[in-house]
């Protein structure tokens, strides 16, 4: 008997553990997204700015050209953006290509390193991205100072000829150094979806060059602002720039926040 | 003769608790077909596709079969869902899509898995959600496509919640649904490859 009431227990217990669940079957659809980053700057600008000084009034005055360049940014990514001045530094890191030497070119007095900081560039919209930096100018968006007021507020950054961006200290055209993730950044965005009359996806650029009379490019100043580079205060008195060609290049850079 | 009486009350127990569990079965057949894994990818390299999303319709197309038991049943009824999972075994976020490259710094933030848009349609609009894009917020979340449990709608009806036995072969606007995936990421996320996966799981109603 109790053999027997074990077999039907064993039986019974087997027949309720392999009792079938719900029918189902289910089927995966793997969806991969490829964000791939986009800095994308477009930029309209004549091949050659040119700044032709052969009138006194130009000299004293300076010679400023408007909306010359137009930057559009779109980027998927926190973004910066700054202008360096460069050249090829037939005259050294820092200076003016000079191509022509107009005159004898024996005077002591005319000086051929002419800072390539003497650019003066002015931006339409506000630096909106650039609450952290720490030098006396963030942006290029002071107005150009009045002719005898010298100031580094419109200055060309500089970096020894390189590339290499600015510091805290320096100029941003949007966002700024550092990636603390507060004022140092313009977000993601592009130029195509923004309204209204401003924008920080869109930045129309004024040059001035401001020779001054003796022509010491008053205005030349260094990456922070602070320290002049005119051509007085970086040689001796009474020297002056030599009257000649000169070349050099504003490169923009739009790079990922950094 | 009280050996005996226990036997009979276990025998009883069992064989009760047997048949509850056995009674869950209603349907002979339960299938997508094909079953075969798919994907899909979605490339993002210029910022119109990132401003207006990248959409695919049709992206998979599930083809439902349902058969009855041999002996008609009249309870046999299916419910259809769909979940995500971003793979968490790998550190994923519960609100993230799974990480698989990143490009550049990395700081911002990774996809979130709402900015996957679902949408289900048939001919019937025989989901509730038929021609609506939903979204999920975080891993194993599940969207109904037809719920569990509801009253039997046979095949044929074209209408809400059809989940009596058929398939999309004699009942294809009802057994068939098309699933279109859309990804509007705009400027929000870190650029990199990121991926998730969308489960669809089709079940007999207890």
């Amino acid at each position: 008997m109790k053999r027997i009431s074990y077999v039907v227990v064993a039986l019974l217990l087997f027949g309720a553990t392999s009792v079938k669940a719900q029918l189902i079957d289910e089927k995966d659809v793997t969806i991969t997204m490829d964000l791939q980053p986009v800095l994308q700057l477009d930029m309209t600008t004549p091949d050659q700015i040119e700044f032709v000084f052969d009138n006194i009034n130009e000299y004293y005055a300076g010679i400023t050209h408007y909306g010359a360049t137009i930057l559009k940014v779109s980027s998927t990514v926190s973004w910066d953006l700054y202008a360096v001045g460069r050249s090829s530094g037939t005259n050294g890191a820092g200076f003016w290509d000079q191509q022509i030497d107009y005159g004898s070119g024996n005077n002591a007095n005319a000086i051929p390193n002419l800072p390539l900081s003497l650019l003066e560039l002015k931006q339409s919209q506000a630096n909106a991205g650039a609450t952290a930096h720490t030098g006396t100018y963030s942006d290029y968006s002071s107005a150009f100072t009045p002719t005898g007021t010298a100031s580094g507020q419109n200055s060309l950054y500089v970096n020894a000829g390189t590339n290499t961006p600015p510091t805290l200290a320096g100029k941003y055209i949007g966002g700024h150094a550092g990636v603390t993730g507060i004022g140092d950044f313009l977000p993601g965005g592009s130029y195509l979806t923004q309204t209204g009359t401003t924008s920080n996806y869109y930045y129309s650029i004024d040059y001035r060059i401001l020779p001054g009379l003796p022509a010491i490019f008053p205005n030349a100043y260094s990456a922070d602002g602070a320290t002049a580079q005119d051509i007085v205060t970086a040689n001796v008195a009474g020297n002056y720039a030599e009257p000649g060609v000169y070349t050099m290049y504003v490169q923009y850079i739009l790079l990922e926040d950094q | 003769m009280n050996s005996f009486k226990q036997l009979i009350i276990t025998c009883f127990v069992l064989l009760s608790f047997s048949l509850v569990t056995q009674a869950q079965l209603h349907c002979g057949l339960v299938s997508f077909e094909p079953n075969t894994s798919e994907s899909a990818m979605l490339t993002f390299d210029t910022p119109a596709k990132y401003q207006g999303g990248i959409t695919i319709n049709g992206a998979t197309r599930l083809k439902i079969r349902v058969n009855n038991k041999n002996i008609v049943d009249p309870l046999c009824s299916w419910n259809l869902t769909m979940l995500i999972d971003n793979n968490p075994g790998a550190g994923t976020p519960i609100s993230e899509w799974e990480k698989l490259i990143l490009y550049g710094n990395g700081l911002g933030q990774n996809p979130l898995i709402q900015s996957l848009e679902i949408r289900i349609r048939n001919a019937c609009s025989t989901s509730p959600n038929d021609g609506i894009y939903q979204t999920f917020t975080l891993n194993t979340d599940i969207i109904d496509i037809i719920a569990p449990l509801l009253p039997i709608t046979p095949a044929g009806s074209c209408t809400n919640n059809v989940n009596g036995p058929g398939d999309y072969i004699g009942n294809y606007d009802e057994f068939h649904f098309d699933i279109d995936i859309r990804v509007i990421p705009k400027f929000a996320f870190n650029p990199g490859v990121f991926q998730l996966n969308l489960r669809f799981h089709l079940e007999e109603n207890p």
